[in-house]
């Protein structure tokens, strides 16, 4: 034992000193080393900057990539769900670790702004920009814009539903279905924001009455609420379900893993702003202004509708391929402020008209 | 008035200690470290939240009924895993019958895996469209819900208990039943009367650690228990799905009240009783045999359990080759690219579980060792403190430890350390749990001999009781070990862009939808932790050191 335990030790020692030698983060694969070669006309800062990311990590790359060659500033980042992200955030603004956080829908930076966590900032690039896309307060920056979409196994689809003379879906009163009892699913407004979104839609389209209506009806083809938001792709693109309601740019990145995924963007839908923010008292502040001013050019939005789902918040940049221009998109009139004043009734009412009867 | 006179024993067992000073620095060290690295994070936590969103809990319906399914699903799964365990290591240690060497192998895999990837297995197998469940039975069962949820807990979690109950049955001397056979016990009798009770403390805290384990679980409950709503989950929903840290934390905090009774009620029914096998005159004898019939339908049941987490993880392995997950079965290597620019996370993913898991072990055994063998007067305390950290879901440590150790005087975010020490004390019940079965088999006349003969605290801890633990201390590391590389949610919060490990990447994965390169590099991970402890096995046979795996 003495023996072993010395051995341990020694190993112990041994991985502690690499601990201690460890470098840093090799730098990020791609396409790197073909831009090198023409160096970027912008006054070079240099420097670096901490992200937080709720990107996809392509996407993060991407971006970095690009960044680092326009700016110079070297991008270290770290990939986390937006609500992770936040929770981190608020848990070390004691001592801010990161710069910038970016990625995920406002309403989740909202709590923090009011906590203090973030830095003001008001781009010089943000005033041609549509008012929803700025925080009358500057806290946080709006810089994509996602919508909800239908999503819908297609193989599945055609296989069992389709024979049944069923269209494929292109409203939200589709959804109601009676054929689409058991082989939807949805996710819980309870647990999952995004599934709230797509409830206040449906009282924003329809009213307080109707939307209830709907909300029993389409509760009848459920097979089960999923906890996040997110949670919904996987089963419906492996074909366990049929079809169920996402967010247009989560299940983006599924479907281009060759999945028979459908993406209907129905009239009427609802949206949330992508947006990003400075944290207060990060390391490396005056990057993170250059990171949001850069964010918001014409090329880095273009990069993010080519590498993502996402549309853009600039006119002159067009919708992501495939998809109609945001102007064709009919969107719900989606209050926000009226949204979250009347989150708590509608949990409520959703949780003991609907959940408690499953 | 027994509370007094039981006051003044503690005193008086304190003041003994002056004549001991290694043994007080020890306890000293031990409470400084829990303390300042599991309670003071969990009171960070605790205290994060106002008196106005602990009052929900009392007001949501939606909450206390999460708090009465984790109780409900807590229950049934537990005593699944435990019969489970006990099954596996009464076979592999008492039984003479083949393929041990399968049997052991798969009481370490659903260890090493980490959250999400291994439900989506299971889903494809028996979901709704399940290539066994629909496919290939024809039959139309649903997964989704307590029932399909208590069958995924009771295989992930069993080899917690396994390896608890495994420890002590081994050391179980068989001459004691050999002695009540010859005075004309049943097999029955034998059974009940002997052998179980002397199992009691392995049953007892192998139950605990799976309890724990189901309690804080909240990747299994999020893909497959459908509608079921259960405490961890909605504390982690909290964070994810509506950025709400207070409320996450209420529920977190909620989850301390059931982690509580558990603790009490193991105890109690351990209770002071002795277990004393191991005496100092030892001879065992081989088994004594059992009949055909029982041994080969243990095995059989054995056999079954075993095919059953292979087909599981045989899935995952084949859909880590496949082009599409769960859709398109042509085989490829390209999913295997992702993990080589990653080997930095790979190499951060050992070297943190190895230390972390060092530590836990040698920590939870001198722990356990006080607890045990040493009346100090707060030996409950002690216990407890022991047991903390499994009540706490990992990820809620882990924000515990970004709260407390961001700012001066002790600034440990970004660094390797923080990471080691979160998952170095989230594993502390697990090895200490394995290290108290393990004492409580040992008998006082073996310490006392040696005490007698002159030696300290120190040295019959060193001399005596360590050689004796060997086995659960290896146990528990290689628990820990495995546990460590695949661990999510400890270290979700305390990651920095140079201390990434395996799992993040297993994460990040699953969120963009790739799960053909998630079980990926789930399958290196797994492969890389099992090659490591092979070797480690291999180094150590050869100092004439026996590892059991």
């Amino acid at each position: 034992m003495k023996k072993l335990l010395s051995l341990m030790l020694a190993l112990a020692m041994v991985l502690s000193l690499a601990a201690c030698g460890g470098g840093k983060e090799e730098p990020a694969p791609g396409k790197e080393s073909e831009k090198t070669e023409q160096p970027a006309e912008e006054t070079k800062t240099g420097g670096k900057l901490v992200v937080y990311s709720a990107l996809n990590e392509d996407n993060t790359i991407a971006i970095a990539d690009q960044f680092k060659k326009d700016t110079g500033i070297e991008i270290e980042y770290i990939s986390l769900g937006g609500g992770d992200a936040v929770a981190r955030v608020q848990a070390e603004m004691g001592s801010p670790k990161a710069d910038i956080l970016v990625g995920g829908s406002v309403d989740l930076y909202g709590s923090l702004a009011e906590a203090g966590a973030f830095e003001a900032y008001d781009s010089p690039n943000n005033d041609t920009l549509d008012d929803r896309f700025n925080d009358p307060n500057h806290f946080w920056q709006g810089w994509y814009m996602g919508v909800l979409s239908i999503i819908v196994n297609e193989e599945r689809f055609e296989k069992e539903l389709a024979p049944k003379g069923v269209k494929m879906p292109e409203t939200w009163d589709d959804l109601l279905d009676p054929a689409y009892k058991d082989v939807f699913v949805w996710a819980n407004p309870t647990t999952a924001g995004g599934a709230y979104i797509a409830t206040a839609c449906q009282i924003f389209r329809l009213g307080e009455d109707g939307a209830w209506e709907y909300l029993k009806n389409l509760d009848k083809n459920v097979h089960h609420y999923y906890k996040g938001a997110g949670d919904v792709i996987s089963p419906v693109a492996t074909g366990e379900f049929i079809a169920s309601i996402a967010w247009g740019h989560d299940s983006f990145k599924t479907q281009q893993e060759g999945y028979p995924l459908k993406l209907i963007i129905p009239k009427q839908t609802a949206y949330e702003i992508g947006g990003s923010a400075i944290v207060k008292g990060g390391p490396n502040t005056e990057n993170a202004k250059v990171f949001i001013d850069w964010l918001l050019t014409k090329e880095a939005q273009e990069l993010s509708v080519a590498t993502s789902y996402r549309y853009p918040v600039r006119d002159d940049v067009a919708a992501p391929k495939g998809l109609p221009a945001l102007s064709e998109v009919d969107l719900v009139n989606y209050d926000r402020a009226e949204a979250s004043s009347m989150k708590e009734t509608v949990l409520e009412k959703f949780e003991a008209e609907i959940t408690s009867n499953r | 008035m027994a509370a007094r006179t039981s006051a003044r024993e503690a005193v008086k067992e304190m003041k003994r200690l002056k004549n001991e000073p290694l043994l007080l620095l020890a306890i000293l060290a031990i409470i400084l470290f829990v303390g300042f690295f599991v309670v003071y994070p969990v009171i960070r936590v605790i205290i994060f939240p106002g008196a106005e969103d602990y009052m929900k809990l009392f007001t949501k319906i939606r909450w206390f009924k999460a708090i009465k399914n984790s109780l409900f699903m807590t229950c049934i799964s537990t005593i699944t895993c435990t019969a489970v365990a006990f099954l596996f290591a009464y076979v592999i240690a008492r039984l003479d019958v083949p393929c041990k060497g399968l049997f052991k192998f798969v009481t370490l895999l659903p260890i090493v895996s980490p959250p999400f990837i291994v439900a989506l297995s299971y889903i494809l197998l028996f979901g709704v469209q399940g290539i066994v469940t629909k496919q290939l039975l024809g039959l139309h069962v649903d997964i989704y819900g307590w029932f399909g949820l208590w069958i995924v807990q009771t295989v992930t979690f069993f080899p917690y208990a396994y390896s608890v109950i495994y420890g002590v049955i081994r050391s179980i001397s068989t001459n004691l039943e050999y002695a009540a056979y010859n005075m004309g016990a049943t097999r029955w009798q034998v059974f009940r009367d002997v052998f179980w009770p002397l199992c009691r403390p392995g049953v007892a805290g192998g139950a605990l650690v799976a309890a724990c384990n189901v309690l804080t679980d909240f990747g299994n409950p999020q893909m497959i228990g459908g509608d079921l709503a259960l405490l961890p989950t909605e504390a982690y929903m909290q964070i994810s799905g509506w950025y709400d840290m207070k409320t996450a934390s209420v529920l977190a905090v909620a989850l301390l009240i059931p982690a509580v009774i558990l603790f009490m009620v193991q105890r109690f029914w351990v209770g002071r009783r002795s277990y004393v096998t191991i005496t100092g005159k030892e001879i065992s004898l081989n088994p004594f045999p059992v009949p055909k019939w029982v041994k080969w339908g243990l095995f059989a049941l054995t056999m079954f359990i075993s095919l059953f987490i292979l087909l599981v993880y045989g899935t995952l392995f084949y859909g880590a080759f496949t082009k599409t997950w769960g859709y398109d079965w042509s085989l490829t290597l390209e999913n295997l690219q992702y993990v080589f620019l990653k080997g930095k996370q790979i190499w951060n993913s050992i070297r943190y579980a190895f230390m972390a898991s060092l530590g836990a072990a040698f920590l939870a055994m001198v722990l356990a060792y006080i607890v045990q063998k040493k009346q100090v007067g707060i030996n409950k305390f002690l216990d407890f403190l022991g047991i903390l950290p499994g009540a706490i879901p990992g990820m809620f440590l882990g924000i515990g430890f970004v709260m407390a150790f961001n700012t001066k005087p002790l600034e440990l975010t970004g660094t390797s350390l923080i990471m080691i020490l979160a998952l170095l004390f989230w594993n502390i019940p697990t090895c200490y749990s394995s290290a108290t079965a393990g004492l409580q088999q040992i008998g006082a006349s073996v310490e006392d001999a040696a005490l007698n003969l002159g030696a300290n605290s120190f040295r019959s801890f060193k001399d005596v009781i360590i050689p004796l633990l060997k086995a659960p201390f290896m146990s528990s590391f290689v628990l820990s070990f495995l546990r460590s590389v695949t661990c999510l949610s400890v270290v979700i919060f305390l990651y920095a862009p140079e201390t990434t490990v395996g799992t993040i990447s297993v994460m990040v994965l699953v969120q963009s939808g790739q799960y053909g390169e998630a079980a990926a590099f789930t399958i290196v991970l797994i492969t890389i932790a099992f090659t490591v402890l092979k070797l480690a096995q291999w180094v150590l046979g050869k100092q004439g050191i026996k590892l059991e795996l």
